[in-house]
């Protein structure tokens, strides 16, 4: 937690504090910025630049925001006089990076490169807290599926392309599958971070709700949500409510070990709070994921190829249907397996399962647990946040090829 | 003048001065956004929120270079920001900002009142009232209703000046069927007072309890009768695709039930402008008519440099440039064809009620794939129901294979406003 004395937060909280303002729970400022460069060919065609600043506080369970960052938003978002507010400063803007100096020549298949940077702070009574985050690189690839990287991008994380090679349908059924890390890192992120979130689990949207302690799978597979992991997108210093970050266990060797919450949903599920985020200034803070890290006891020292019959390199997206617990993984990449080796490219198909099924069918783990693109921008109700994960290989059977 | 319109105006001034004097030639785009949203869920705990936006983009052009960039903020601060980043990220490019010879409006925009947070509550109560309640084991898990104006000002270097103001309401359900998947509803209108609770949650009844349980269909090519709520997301990715693709993409069979058009002067369709998002009069452009597929969206930029009519350009948000795209797209309906005629024509086929999930598309191979609940219908009757299919084709199949079209059209807000009657389509693929 880092305290920012010379801005001026800490008076300003103080003084918030002083004017009493009815069912005033917390007020939040943001600021971003980012840097678009249009792609053709490896080439910059167009750039564009944009600056964004906001506020916003929670009263009496309203949350009122607004664009601007000075004592006149801040004063109307309270519903008291500018007067009793004293002048504070927030970060510059800064200059954006060079893309060049990050990347001396972008892959020709990208057609666009977003840098962001943004600067937050929560203030909940006398406490003012600054919130930092990494630098995001956001790609976008000529199909325009979209990767997140912290910046700078690295053109060395992204799944293989199979453009150019022959392309199979995938054999409708029942296939045993194997995951590279970036799609097994969806894969949890749908099975094991959307479902632990305390929101989802008060409402019953959950299949582990009034689950926990309970041992969900053989497969000895362990996920800690870590938001203090600065070199994944979803890192944060303290979370959007003030809470200073820290790792949250959630899966311990398949027993269900935790869940996320902010301050609203803490209590009830008597865990501490810590992971509340916001898409922006405009969204109130709910429990979400940051970077989702799974490892595995007794993993595999290579990939199981001769045990699958599909290798997955990327998915598209992942839902859960959480009533009836229907896990639906749109695949981008893949390959046909025979006898460990890979043959045929396969066109995009949806692998379906329920989640008894993923979890029951989960049979291998394998090194290396390695950074991938995905997960990337998490939609929650149509509120996006970056995250991130770290996952090994998985094999996984009763999975259903559609 | 209202309070909106001093600060779009001061917005505009202090970027116009930022940027007059600079060798340039420009274009300021200011807008201001209010809405209430108020969501309540399974616990009934109500949840509001108050937001108001305001920002600013500029594009700029000159010696052979051009910029855009965007601010949001205080309204004389935020357009001065814009100015600076816009000047501060030029690069060499063709001039994209269209001459004043162009530019003007056409039609005047409708007066929309902010809305009435008591109002939306009533609304909301009351449709959460009427799907709780019953014998039917449906219970709402989460209903939001979001209600908003915006008033938009667009200014050039050369003189140009146009206001213009916008207003909707959107109201979405999710549901919990007594079994099978939770399922999502959309509504919108341009006004709060047009959502109609009775009628919404008669919709919302009807169709959670159509395919809550059945078995997975065999992968199959099939005739397809696609509700609105299914075929107005299949729309607007079919447009968003013609757009972009290549002219030979674009000289394909079309079938003569086909009318669609970016009816952007209105009357029809949920949101009417008199501009496009580069200040070209709107105008009624049609899209796909008489087995062709018609115009091409175009910014003025594309337009010049590749031919046809510029007038298709969409502003999302002040934080984008113009861009090439949809803004109020209108499937024409055949008042003759009710939709007992087109589940008669059907006969053998699938009839999809409501998507669960959004549309994906694969715009290097012109296909879509998208997630609903279906009932199997053969010799007109229904024969079976399916919880969660999934619909894919191609946009080539889409364009020729559409039978015929309904009366009964719905209006949606998704990245555009889309109203479609329901869609009668020849061989898409089930699985």
């Amino acid at each position: 937690m880092e305290r920012d004395q010379p801005s001026g937060l800490a008076e300003l909280a103080a003084a918030v504090t002083r004017a009493r303002v009815p069912g005033l729970e917390d007020l939040y400022f943001e600021r971003r910025a980012e840097s678009l460069w249009h792609l053709a060919a490896g080439r910059v065609v167009a750039r564009e630049a944009s600056l964004h600043e906001g506020a916003a506080a929670r009263r009496d369970g309203l949350l009122l925001s607004g664009d601007g960052l000075d004592r006149t938003v801040l004063a109307g978002l309270l519903g008291i006089a500018s007067r009793s507010l004293p002048s504070f400063s927030v970060p510059h803007f800064p200059e954006p990076p060079s893309l060049g100096d990050a990347l001396s020549e972008p892959p020709a298949g990208w057609t666009g490169v977003r840098w962001r940077w943004s600067w937050a702070a929560a203030l909940t009574g006398r406490k003012a807290v600054t919130i930092t985050r990494p630098q995001l690189a956001e790609v976008t690839l000529a199909d325009g599926q979209r990767a997140l990287f912290c910046w700078p991008p690295d053109a060395g994380t992204l799944p293989e392309s199979p453009v150019g090679r022959t392309v199979d349908d995938a054999r409708p059924g029942k296939a045993r599958v194997l995951l590279a890390p970036a799609a097994a890192a969806v894969l949890l992120h749908e099975l094991v971070g959307h479902p632990l979130e305390g929101d989802l689990l008060l409402h019953g949207a959950s299949p582990w709700s009034g689950r926990i302690g309970e041992c969900i799978m053989q497969l000895p597979l362990s996920v800690t949500d870590d938001p203090t992991r600065f070199d994944l997108p979803g890192g944060f210093s303290s979370d959007d409510e003030g809470t200073a970050a820290a790792p949250r266990p959630l899966l311990a060797e398949g027993v269900l070990a935790g869940a996320l919450a902010d301050r609203r949903t803490a209590e009830r599920l008597g865990v501490e709070p810590g992971n509340a985020r916001r898409a922006g200034v405009h969204s109130p803070p709910r429990p979400r994921i940051s970077n989702l890290l799974a490892t595995a006891n007794c993993a595999l020292p290579e990939p199981p190829r001769t045990d699958a019959a599909i290798e997955v390199l990327a998915l598209a997206s992942g839902t859960l249907e959480p009533a009836s617990g229907l896990l639906l993984l749109r695949v981008r990449t893949a390959f046909s397996l025979r006898r460990g080796t890979r043959r045929r490219v396969l066109a995009p198909f949806t692998l379906v399962g329920t989640v008894a099924s993923v979890t029951g069918g989960l049979l291998a783990a394998a090194q290396p647990s390695d950074r991938g693109a995905e997960p990337g921008w998490c939609a929650k109700d149509g509120e996006v946040v970056p995250t991130g994960g770290l996952a090994p290989w998985l094999l996984i059977e009763g999975l259903e090829v559609r | 003048m209202r309070a909106s319109d001093d600060l779009l105006m001061a917005a505009i001034h202090s970027a116009s001065e930022e940027l007059s004097g600079k060798g340039v030639r420009f274009e300021v785009f200011a807008r201001l956004g209010e809405s209430v949203r108020l969501s309540c869920g399974a616990s009934g705990t109500l949840e509001r929120r108050s937001s108001r936006e305001f920002g600013v983009g500029c594009r700029v052009s000159g010696g052979g270079r051009a910029g855009f960039g965007a601010a949001s903020g205080g309204g004389a601060r935020a357009g001065r920001a814009a100015a600076r980043a816009a000047l501060g990220v030029m690069l060499p490019a063709g001039d994209p900002i269209p001459p004043r010879s162009v530019l003007g409006a056409n039609g005047t925009s409708l007066s929309h009142d902010f809305p009435d947070g008591e109002k939306l509550a009533a609304i909301l109560g009351d449709v959460v009232a009427r799907v709780s309640g019953g014998r039917h084991g449906v219970t709402p898990v989460q209903a939001r209703v979001l209600a908003g104006t915006s008033a938009a000002a667009l200014a050039t270097g050369e003189g140009f000046h146009a206001l213009a103001t916008a207003g909707g309401a959107v109201m979405e359900l999710l549901v919990a069927p007594p079994e099978g998947p939770w399922r999502h509803f959309h509504f919108a209108a341009q006004a709060v007072l047009d959502l109609d609770p009775a009628a919404i949650a008669e919709r919302v009844l009807e169709t959670a309890l159509l395919a809550t349980r059945g078995r997975q269909p065999e992968r199959q090519l099939a005739d397809v009768l696609l509700a609105p709520p299914v075929a107005a997301p299949i729309v607007e990715a079919l447009v968003q695709y013609l757009t972009a693709a290549s002219d030979k993409n674009r000289e394909v069979r079309v079938s003569g039930a086909w009318h669609l058009t970016d009816d952007r002067l209105g009357p029809e369709g949920l949101l009417p402008i008199p501009w496009d998002g580069e200040g070209l009069p709107a105008r009624r452009i049609e899209l796909i008519r008489r087995e062709k597929v018609g115009e091409r969206l175009a910014t003025w930029e594309l337009a010049h440099r590749l031919g046809g009519r510029p007038g298709g350009a969409v502003r999302p948000s002040y934080r984008h440039p113009p861009a090439a795209g949809p803004a109020n797209l209108v499937v024409h309906p055949d008042p003759s064809t009710t939709q007992s005629n087109l589940l008669g024509r059907l006969a053998n086929g699938f009839y999809l009620a409501v998507p669960a999930g959004t549309v994906r598309v694969d715009a290097a191979e012109g296909r879509f794939g998208v997630h609903a609940a279906a009932v199997a219908l053969q010799d007109g009757k229904p024969a079976a129901a399916h919880p969660l299919v999934e619909l894919r084709g191609s946009f080539r199949r889409l364009l020729a294979g559409l039978l015929a079209v309904g009366a009964d059209s719905e209006s949606f807000s998704l990245g555009c406003a889309v109203t479609t009657p329901s869609l009668l389509v020849r061989r898409l693929e089930i699985a």
